[in-house]
């Protein structure tokens, strides 16, 4: 009785043990990447990004997601445009993905490697500085991304035959909210 | 023994049931089959944008309650995406070579229409007017047709582009009527007259609009 027991018991709790010890919400967010032109000086922004943040013996999993058609530059034209340049309807999530020390949500910048897939890409950023702000059980994180259209094979679209910049630095801007 | 297997399946029971809930929690929907549902729909994206991650602790797009709109791909909206692209492409490169016999055919219409009864300078600006509405009406065709895209509303400085095509576009359809009555009549010898000494102002006017079109998406205002 008692060896059945415990059998049931643990297999029925080991899942609970496996359980993450904390979790992270994103909250708020705004993603704004930017483009440049000789003509134009562009920004497209989103704000309806999501994200969850799971922490396991010391180390945090995240992953952000953000659709493609969200992002806004105040054109339709041009945010069609983007769309299309970046094969969005065919593949509609921007998807990052990084591991970070529990114990980094202590310093004022973490060094992060985000995997980022987009436009049926995978690019990997080293080293990417991201300053955190604690404020209660939320953490807010800034930074850059020093994203590129050739990291992710998009076709520089022009405007009067004349290309945009490789560079599409991406602004970040998030809160976090843990949950036990 | 009936009564200790029985308190064994109460227990696994009860453990099920508190794990079961559990699992759907990290979806947005209200009932497991519409969360079931959502994780099919949502895997098969996974499996195309996804590579399946080595930490079975980190979270996956199920987890984050995004729409299955948000998240399958669609090849028809992308080849839609594409041809509007390719159409708005050719729209803006004629729209930029209209430009060139547009600004040739205001030029050599002061010398076309005024004391001067030079016959060459009048076959001129025909011939710059003629090529000017064939490409205009080109490039005017790769927009009209251009597929659209539902459920977009048009924001930003294309609403002016749009907006000054209602000057030009008549415009392209006056000009050259009225062009080739001055034409007629200067042929015949006699002074430009009635309604078509308007010829000149609607040609500019409708220039003037061409231009600022061009201008309104190229420039940021």
């Amino acid at each position: 009785m008692s060896t059945k027991f415990l059998i049931g018991l643990l297999f029925f709790t080991a899942p609970a043990f496996a359980q993450a010890d904390q979790q992270w919400i994103l909250q708020q967010n705004s993603l704004t990447y930017h483009v440049s032109h000789p003509l134009h000086q562009s920004e497209g922004v989103s704000h309806e990004a999501r994200g969850k943040g799971v922490c396991h013996q010391g180390q945090c999993d995240f992953l952000i997601a953000v659709p493609v058609k969200s992002f806004n530059s105040g054109d339709s034209n041009r945010d069609l445009h983007m769309v299309q340049a970046v094969r969005g309807a065919e593949f509609p999530l921007v998807t990052v993905r990084t591991r970070l020390p529990e114990d980094s949500a202590s310093s004022a910048t973490v060094l992060a490697d985000l995997e980022i897939q987009f436009a049926g890409q995978t690019a990997e950023y080293k080293q990417v500085p991201l300053q955190l702000a604690k404020d209660g059980d939320n953490f807010r994180i800034t930074g850059t991304v020093p994203a590129t259209l050739s990291d992710f094979r998009i076709d520089p679209p022009s405007l009067l035959t004349i290309p945009v910049k490789n560079e599409i630095p991406v602004r970040v801007e998030m809160t976090w909210h843990a949950e036990k | 023994m009936i009564r200790s297997n029985a308190a064994i399946l109460i227990l696994c029971a009860l453990f099920a049931a508190t794990f079961v809930p559990l699992s759907f929690a990290q979806t947005n929907d209200s009932t497991g089959i519409s969360a079931l549902e959502n994780a099919d729909q949502l895997q098969q994206t996974a499996q195309t944008q996804t590579p399946p991650s080595n930490n079975s602790q980190a979270p996956s797009l199920e987890d984050l309650g995004l729409t299955p709109s948000q998240t399958q791909s669609d090849p028809q909206l992308q080849a839609r995406l594409d041809k509007r692209a390719h159409m708005l492409k050719m729209h803006q490169r004629l729209g930029l070579i209209t430009a060139i016999p547009m600004i040739a055919s205001v030029a050599t219409g002061f010398g076309a229409g005024g004391r001067s009864t030079s016959t060459s300078e009048r076959w001129a600006h025909l011939a710059l007017g003629s090529a000017t509405g064939d490409l205009y009406f080109t490039t005017a065709y790769f927009a009209i047709f251009a597929p659209r895209i539902p459920g977009t509303q048009t924001r930003g400085p294309i609403r002016v582009h749009k907006a000054l095509a209602w000057i030009h576009g008549p415009g392209m359809i006056l000009t050259p009527i009225l062009g080739a009555i001055a034409f007629d009549q200067k042929s015949k010898g006699e002074k430009v007259h009635g309604i078509a000494s308007a010829h000149g102002a609607v040609a500019i006017v409708t220039a003037g609009a061409f231009g600022a079109a061009l201008l309104s998406v190229s420039l940021k205002f």
